[in-house]
């Protein structure tokens, strides 16, 4: 009992540790501001030119990752597989897909099933799980729908239904995920299929894969050295209904998707996101999905981590998932949707206090390993928190509280608001080369599309800096504050729209 | 070939190194400092801010042009004083001494440059010896002595027309005083009074109004309007008296002053007069004290939202004022 009391002590402190360095470095900016207004424009002007040399490094790591896509696009991943041979093992491989859904009808999930349907690898070499939440009351219905469409489609199509309020689980997509790949491990074992020999994906209900992904995820399992040590990450764009999306709401979710692109170029600390795909025996041997933990595609990556003791890795596949772009009726509730994503993407801070306080009892990962990961996860988080304070409000603060004699006489305080300003637009000036490249990853315009949004989605761009004070750093402080107050966050699905009504 | 992850390598030193260099330079720009390419040394500069009005003025700092024109900032000065010179085009030059502390901004932010051709304009179409501006109605009055006459125009010089006819007193007035209905002018010399009526030829009841009223034992000192238009309020070298506007009219003693020059503001608004006068003090010396003689008529609250300004209770005030004058003594 004392144990377990000085463990929880122990977590709430991990808990505490993020939010508090985020708030923490806030009111220091804000204290320096009045007491020492030229040590808080120092510290501001360093920032914010580290954050220009940092966005332009990320800005090349992202014209990397997409020359790579561009240059993959094309690829028969389904012939290179044949390519290897037999001994490649692409006849004895199984795809096991799982989509854990909760509201979302058979309009969302035709089109999935359909990108599975039309994707360009042998059905009868894959299962499809539909795992619906029981608590749902036309859960039922939709299956039956979506069962006599698909059914005689692919080697096996099941529907599950997720009980409500089972111990040890919260309401979280994690735990519907779990339910159902339990019972796709049943029917594995009637159908006496090795689990080494299939491959899982998790995809949530609005995800349409590009027709060669089962071929591009096959050729990277069977040519990986260690392909039970690997998840494996497809590059999630927003293409579904991105068309039809609010500006706004379109420039978050090509962020989203150029982000995704740039982690994938850094492999030290690519972490599994969204829709992701593993070795099945691995899921199995490591628990599954967290049942109690909203940031369940993450996690399900550290779990894995801390049990190969470190030697665990995500290899990035350059094809695209495409999913719905989130948004709603109007732009103030879109606002929201967006807010509530970028919240439960930030909730991903709750891996730091479940990896942290397992480093502590493990003996057998290397310290320097633990001691980066440690850092990377917190630094991410932190920064994450803070960019957008310090980049768009902190550089004013020491002209509001540095006093008349400090914003009116010193050298500092006249060219604060100039270096600051210079430094930010330089930062935007990266924006051309993602408006370059968003137009590169844009599906074909819809007929019903006016040629006229071509050039509303040219000129959106100028809505940066009013996305970047709502949903830059806002929903991370939200979610670290939550979580140094132990308000715990519930799995809160995200709205999915097809059209603007 | 190099593989992606070295070149990711290379692009991380190399964003590093660019971070490292770069920032000293940053910094020290932001913070005043100037590089010294040859002896590889920052020093602490100032920089000047200016602000012109108009714009687009040359700068020859210590007698060099400078490309930039106002506004701008001159930065990386070294302290000291500089010469500072504006020039624009068809406006008058700005000159001065400017001194530059390091790492201080000197704002020069208020700078107007003055066109060399004012746009003037005569108003007056007659002579006169004083005038008198009237915002308010939009007017301008002209007194000539000359031939003694008041003259009018708008504020652009527009209707400029002859208004009334002066009574002449000798010596000359010291002051014209219009009434507050601008339909009466007071002027004054020393011992003599004269009060005309404005546009008589509009106003029948003005007719009349053109008389000297004369005070040959005490000097005028000044000489306001009370609020209705018709009294007078008279300061002089011996008393403070009221007077009705009217031929042969007689005053009315309101207060006896001790000393012979006194000073004295009327407020029109408040019927407030202010002056000075001396007073006896305990220790037996005099000394001068101001003193604030409210004469606004309390009989009859309404007068003002009904426009009617009755005739000033000349008995009543004397009668309050009793106690105060034998203080004043």
């Amino acid at each position: 009992m004392e144990k377990n009391q000085i463990y929880n002590r122990h977590n709430r402190t991990l808990e505490i540790i993020p939010g508090a360095l985020s708030w923490g470095v806030i009111f220091l900016l804000i204290l320096f501001a009045y007491f020492k207004p030229v040590a808080c424009a120092l510290i501001v002007i360093v920032f914010d030119f580290y954050w220009i040399i940092r966005t332009g490094y990320l800005t090349t790591l992202l014209i990397m990752a997409y020359h790579k896509l561009a240059r993959q696009k094309d690829n028969d991943w389904l012939a290179a597989c044949q390519s290897l041979g037999i001994t490649g093992g692409l006849e004895r491989l199984f795809h096991l897909i799982i989509f854990p859904v909760y509201k979302e009808g058979p309009d969302i999930l035709r089109a999935s099933l359909d990108a599975l349907k039309n994707s360009h690898y042998p059905k009868e070499r894959m299962i499809v799980v539909v795992a619906y939440e029981e608590r749902y009351k036309y859960s039922r219905e939709n299956a039956l729908i979506l069962e006599k469409e698909f059914k005689g489609d692919f080697f096996a199509y099941l529907s599950t239904f997720h009980p409500d309020g089972l111990a040890g689980e919260t309401r979280t997509k994690g735990a519907n995920a779990t339910w159902g790949a339990k019972a796709a491990k049943q029917f594995l074992d009637n159908k006496g299929i090795n689990y080494e020999n299939v491959v899982i994906s998790c995809f949530d209900a609005d995800t349409c894969v590009d027709k060669e992904y089962f071929g591009c995820l096959a050729y990277h399992f069977l040519t990986s050295p260690k392909p039970h040590q690997s998840s494996y990450q497809p590059m999630p764009v927003y293409n579904n209904n991105i068309w039809y999306a609010p500006s706004f709401a379109r420039l978050v979710e090509i962020s989203a998707s150029f982000c995704q692109m740039i982690e994938s170029m850094r492999l030290e600390k690519f972490v599994t996101f969204s829709s992701h795909s593993m070795s099945f025996k691995t899921l199995v041997e490591i628990g599954y999905w967290p049942t109690d933990m909203v940031s369940d595609d993450s996690m399900v990556y550290w779990k894995a981590f801390l049990f190969f003791k470190g030697d665990y890795r995500v290899i990035p596949l350059y094809i695209t998932v495409s999913m719905d772009a989130a948004y709603s009726r109007n732009l103030f509730k879109t606002l929201v949707v967006q807010y509530k994503q970028k919240r439960r993407w930030a909730w991903g801070v709750e891996n730091f206090p479940f990896v942290v306080s397992r480093f502590l009892k493990d003996d057998q990962i290397p310290l320097l390993l633990k001691i980066r990961r440690t850092f990377n996860l917190l630094e991410s988080h932190v920064t994450w928190a803070l960019w957008a304070v310090i980049i768009v409000v902190a550089a004013s603060l020491p002209i509001l509280l540095g006093g008349a004699f400090f914003a009116r006489v010193t050298a500092i305080g006249y060219n604060l608001p100039k270096v600051t300003g210079l430094l930010f637009n330089c930062t935007l000036m990266t924006s051309i080369i993602w408006i370059l490249l968003s137009r590169t990853i844009l599906p074909p315009r819809p007929k019903e599309v006016k040629w006229v949004k071509n050039l509303v989605m040219a000129s959106e761009w100028v809505l940066v800096p009013f996305i970047v004070l709502i949903l830059g750093s806002t929903p991370a402080l939200d979610a670290q504050t939550r979580l140094m107050l132990a308000k715990y966050m519930e799995f809160n699905p995200t709205e999915k729209t097809k059209k603007v009504v | 070939m190099l593989s992606e992850q070295r070149i990711r390598g290379i692009l991380f030193y190399l964003s590093l190194c660019i971070f490292c260099a770069g920032l000293p330079f940053i910094l020290s720009f932001a913070l005043g400092y100037k590089f010294n390419r040859r002896t590889f040394h920052f020093t602490k500069t100032g920089l000047i801010d200016l602000k012109t009005q108009p714009p687009g003025a040359s700068i020859y700092l210590d007698g060099r042009l400078l490309e930039e024109k106002t506004p701008t900032t001159i930065s990386e000065l070294l302290p000291g004083e500089y010469n500072l010179r504006l020039e624009l085009k068809m406006h008058y030059p700005w000159a001065g001494l400017v001194k530059v502390e390091e790492g201080q901004v000197t704002r020069l932010d208020k700078i107007i440059l003055f066109l060399e051709r004012q746009d003037i304009k005569q108003l007056n179409k007659a002579q006169f010896s004083s005038l008198w501006v009237d915002e308010t109605a939009g007017h301008i009055y002209y007194f000539s002595l000359q031939d003694s006459s008041v003259y009018t125009s708008g504020l652009e010089g527009d209707n400029f027309e002859k208004v009334a006819d002066f009574v002449r007193i000798q010596p000359p007035p010291l002051k014209c005083i219009l009434s507050e209905d601008r339909q009466k002018l007071l002027y004054f010399n020393a011992h003599q009074i004269a009060i005309v009526g404005m546009h008589p030829e509009k106003y029948e009841f003005l007719k009349d109004t053109s008389f000297i009223l004369g005070v040959p034992d005490k000097i005028i000192i000044n000489v306001f309007w009370y609020s209705d238009n018709y009294h007078i309020i008279v300061v002089t070298s011996k008393d403070i008296e009221a007077w009705e506007a009217k031929p042969e009219a007689q005053p009315v003693q309101l207060l006896r002053l001790s000393k012979k020059s006194t000073f004295a503001h009327y407020d029109p608004k408040t019927d407030t007069l202010y002056f000075t006068d001396l007073q006896k003090a305990p220790d037996g010396n005099f000394y001068d004290n101001l003193y604030k003689l409210q004469l606004n008529n309390k009989l009859y609250p309404f007068s003002e939202f009904i426009n009617l300004k009755p005739a000033f209770d000349f008995d009543k005030v004397r009668m309050r004022l009793n106690g105060k004058e034998s203080d004043l003594q």
